[in-house]
């Protein structure tokens, strides 16, 4: 039933997440549980993906907001990256660009990690 | 219902009743008459001195005959409606025997001694010609209908209380074996109709006896009745067959003449010789078969005496069983039904102990917690089993674990006067789904034979079922329970919605808001600043549901009590991200669009709050999104929100429509996954442009309604329009145009 899925990948000490599908209240728990393993496994550097995420609800929203604070606080960032236009919309309405690194490509996230 | 079938059955038996009651009668009257006309013909005989012609005295025999077959048939209908335990049967003979012995010792006294001493019976009678039979004194006749009419009484009775037991679950061969008998038995004695008293039997008579001896012997193995008596009636049982046995044997009945018997009843039997050859010969055969029954009962019930354990453990199952199964429909009490299911083992006599764990649904973890025990405390329980790592075990094999030496498992702490010596644990499995565990100890090691563990298996698979109802009971009623405390909160959750909207000159609204679930978070809302201004507000709470509608419960409150003291819309909504910045939580946020009206000086200031633009169409504007910088409430819990917030100020024209939604509106999706979008709403605004409030509301409704095609909405979903008429001055005109101008 659940069209959303979460792939890991490493750029050296970046945790890169693959979102995919459609991140809403039923789906949120996945991404939650992606990023705790990601604490759980000391990495605060993280990336997520949006490039094959064609969905995105406020629940959905409300988990970078749940875990950005502890994960800036171990010195740590998320960052979004190639988020397609319709979910970046949604982020930009609320004014996401202004509390998180959004950027169109993942090689610019990786780069705004590495300044 | 059951009642009603009851009754129809009860008067549908009705005729089949009357109809049997009609035979008895006749029947009785039958044999009232031939019995009569025995006696009448015996006081021919005394009168006259002989036996008349051979044909009336064939005659005779036939109505004796005739008589007693009636009565035979009087009894049996008698009995057949009134069927008994086994015990009371043989007690129904042994007071008919003893009725019998009263009757025999009295009426055999009357008027003089019965027989002489020294001659062979029935030559012995005095009164009367043992040659013809024929009566000297009225008394001789008296004593001979009596006699015979109680000994024939008694030896029906006998045969028809012993079929109650022979025919103790009937078979068709069974049957026909009882009835073959008591017809040869019938066929036997009429073979002796034609022949003299005392006469001794010829060939066809003799292989008649012998055919119906077989048949005795056969009738008199069926003893199936014995098996299911409990132990103690048993040895009650072995009494009462041991006294018919020695009853029949001293001389109830016409088997011989016993010295007891002539001490008794004197020539009894020999009086019934003389009554009739035929009927002597019956009652013979009758008391016969008696005897044999006797013997073969108490020999069987002797040697079936040490298996009554064995039988009283079935019925104890079986009765476990039945308790059991009315269980499954007594759900509403899960503290009862963990101790009936407990105790279930040791009541069916397959264990010492018993226990119950179940896991807990609720929480949904597979933890088993024991909640009942039988003949054991819980505490001893824990002590001596880790019945968690028991339960472990079953829950992966699904089948059941047998511990023959239990104190020798690494999971069983018992020593040997604790109780458990084997351990037998059956998993509780109700579709497909191991529920709890029953666990069931003996004593000794080795205990649980194949038959123990089945009978567990069946209780398990019993209780499994009944636990299962229960829940799905529990959830039901949970179910309806959060179902309607949720209408409720709906209710609840609607009164905070405006419930009339405010009436401005020259201004039209129309406002509606449907949840996806009972309750959401969607929120409207409008306050009147002064008469020319109005309030207006529209929000989204993050997530849905439950959550959802609390937190708009919350803005509505802010809302109230906020607007009044901060006019201008960026400070409103740096007020209410204060207000709420402490009761959210750190992932709900709310987005929120508040904009003040100003009729008099003609102007919508908005501000946007992370929420979806306003759509703005007019009677000169190509329709556009107010798209201010804002963050949602709850996002920035610092001075961000202030700094990033803009105020949008736009002047009002006759003819403007504002349509303020939630992302219900525009991200609502088709089948084919397709948004409803901005374009799509804009244009449509548009295209209903002139129409007022009212109408482009339900317009905006219905294209989008077409659009998805299907009647359920996947999220909030809430539409205002707010459309400006202007206000009918001398001049309207030249402001028209000048406002023209300066587009």
């Amino acid at each position: 039933m659940s069209n959303f899925s979460v792939g890991f990948r490493n750029n050296g000490s970046i945790q890169i997440l693959d979102l995919r599908g459609e991140l809403d209240a039923h789906t949120a728990s996945e991404l939650e549980a992606a990023i705790q393993k990601c604490q759980a496994g000391s990495s605060f550097q993280i990336i997520i993906n949006g490039s094959n995420l064609a969905y995105i609800s406020s629940a959905g929203l409300g988990v970078f907001m749940a875990y950005i604070e502890e994960v800036r606080e171990n010195g740590g960032d998320i960052k979004i990256a190639a988020l397609q236009e319709k979910v970046f919309n949604v982020f930009d309405l609320l004014g996401f660009p202004l509390l998180f690194d959004i950027t169109p490509s993942e090689e610019e996230a990786i780069a705004k990690f590495e300044e | 219902m059951l009642s009603q079938t009851k009754q129809e059955l009860e008067t549908r038996a009705e005729p089949e009743k009357k109809k049997s009651r009609e035979s008895v009668i006749l029947l009785s009257i039958l044999f009232t008459v031939s019995f009569i006309l025995g006696i009448a013909y015996h006081l021919f005989e005394w009168k006259t001195g002989s036996t008349g012609p051979l044909s009336l005295q064939l005659a005779s025999q036939a109505v004796l005959v005739v008589g007693y077959t009636s009565l035979y048939f009087v009894l049996h209908q008698i009995y057949r409606t009134r069927r008994s335990r086994p015990a009371k049967s043989l007690w129904t003979i042994l007071i008919a025997g003893a009725v019998l012995l009263g009757v025999e010792s009295v009426a055999s006294r009357l008027g003089g001694p019965s027989v002489l001493p020294g001659l062979e019976a029935p030559y012995n009678l005095v009164g009367l010609d043992t040659e013809t039979g024929i009566p000297f004194v009225l008394a001789s006749i008296f004593k001979m209908n009596v006699l015979a009419l109680s000994q024939i009484a008694f030896a029906l009775i006998l045969l028809l209380k012993l079929q109650d037991l022979v025919l103790v679950k009937r078979s068709k061969i069974s049957q026909r074996n009882w009835f073959a008998m008591v017809g040869i038995m019938a066929i036997t004695g009429l073979t002796f109709f034609a022949s003299r008293p005392g006469s001794s039997p010829g060939e066809v008579q003799i292989i008649a006896m012998i055919v119906a001896v077989v048949f005795m012997l056969v009738n008199s193995f069926r003893l199936s009745w014995i098996v299911f008596l409990p132990f103690k009636e048993k040895l009650a049982t072995i009494g009462l067959t041991l006294l018919l046995g020695v009853m029949l044997l001293l001389g109830v009945g016409v088997l011989n003449e016993s010295a007891i018997d002539r001490l008794i009843s004197p020539g009894a039997a020999s009086y019934l010789e003389m009554y009739s050859y035929s009927i002597f010969n019956f009652v013979g055969l009758a008391t016969l078969f008696g005897l044999l029954y006797a013997t073969t009962a108490s020999l069987s019930l002797l040697f079936h005496l040490p298996t009554s354990g064995e039988f009283t453990q079935r019925a104890g199952e079986r009765a476990t069983m039945q308790s059991l199964a009315h269980l499954v429909g007594q759900v509403f009490d899960a503290d009862k039904l963990y101790a009936t299911i407990a105790a279930a083992p040791v009541e069916a006599g397959s264990a010492h102990v018993s226990w119950l764990a179940v896991s807990d649904f609720k929480s949904g973890s597979l933890t088993p917690s024991l909640v009942s025990s039988h003949r054991i405390e819980l505490e001893t329980v824990e002590k001596l089993v880790d019945s968690k790592a028991l339960f472990d075990e079953v829950l992966l094999s699904k089948t059941h674990l047998h511990l023959e030496h239990a104190p020798t498992d690494h999971r069983v702490d018992a020593k040997p006067g604790d109780g458990i010596g084997s351990l037998l644990v059956t998993p509780l499995i109700a579709r497909d789904e191991v529920l709890g565990a029953l666990f069931a100890a003996k004593e000794v090691i080795r205990g649980f034979e194949g038959d123990d563990i089945q009978t567990i298996g069946i209780l398990s698979s019993q209780a499994a079922v009944a636990i299962d109802n229960a829940r799905l009971f529990e959830q039901q009623v949970e179910r309806e329970r959060l179902s309607r405390e949720l209408s409720i909160a709906r209710e609840v959750q609607q009164k905070l919605l405006p419930q009339k909207i405010p009436a401005l000159e020259g201004l039209s609204i129309a406002a509606s808001s449907v949840s996806a679930q009972e309750v959401g978070g969607d929120y409207y809302d409008f306050v009147q600043l002064d008469e020319r201004k109005l309030g207006i507000i529209i929000g989204d709470v993050s997530g849905k549901g439950t959550s959802a509608a609390f937190y708009m419960a919350e803005m509505q409150g802010v809302f109230q009590s906020v607007t009044r003291l901060a006019p201008s819309p960026c400070e409103f909504l740096s007020h209410a991200n204060t207000a709420l910045a402490h009761s959210l939580d750190r992932n709900v946020f709310i987005s929120v669009v508040y904009g003040v009206l100003d009729l008099e000086k003609e102007e919508f200031v908005v501000a946007r709050a992370g929420h979806c633009p306003v759509a703005l169409v007019g009677q000169a504007r190509l329709g556009e999104y107010v798209r201010s910088g804002g963050l949602g409430l709850g996002l920035d819990r610092g001075s961000l929100f202030r700094e990033t917030l803009e105020e949008e100020r736009i002047s009002l024209e006759p003819g403007d429509v504002f349509a303020l939604y939630t992302d219900g509106v525009v991200e609502s999706r088709n089948e084919s996954g397709e948004e409803y979008g901005y374009d799509r709403l804009l244009s449509t605004l548009q295209k209903h442009r002139y129409q007022d409030a009212e109408v482009i509301h339900k317009s905006i409704l219905d294209d989008l309604a077409l659009f998805l095609n299907h009647g359920n909405y996947d999220d909030d979903m809430t539409l205002l329009i707010i459309k400006w008429h202007g206000i009918e001055l001398p001049e309207t005109t030249p402001r028209v145009l000048e406002t023209e101008e300066s587009t």
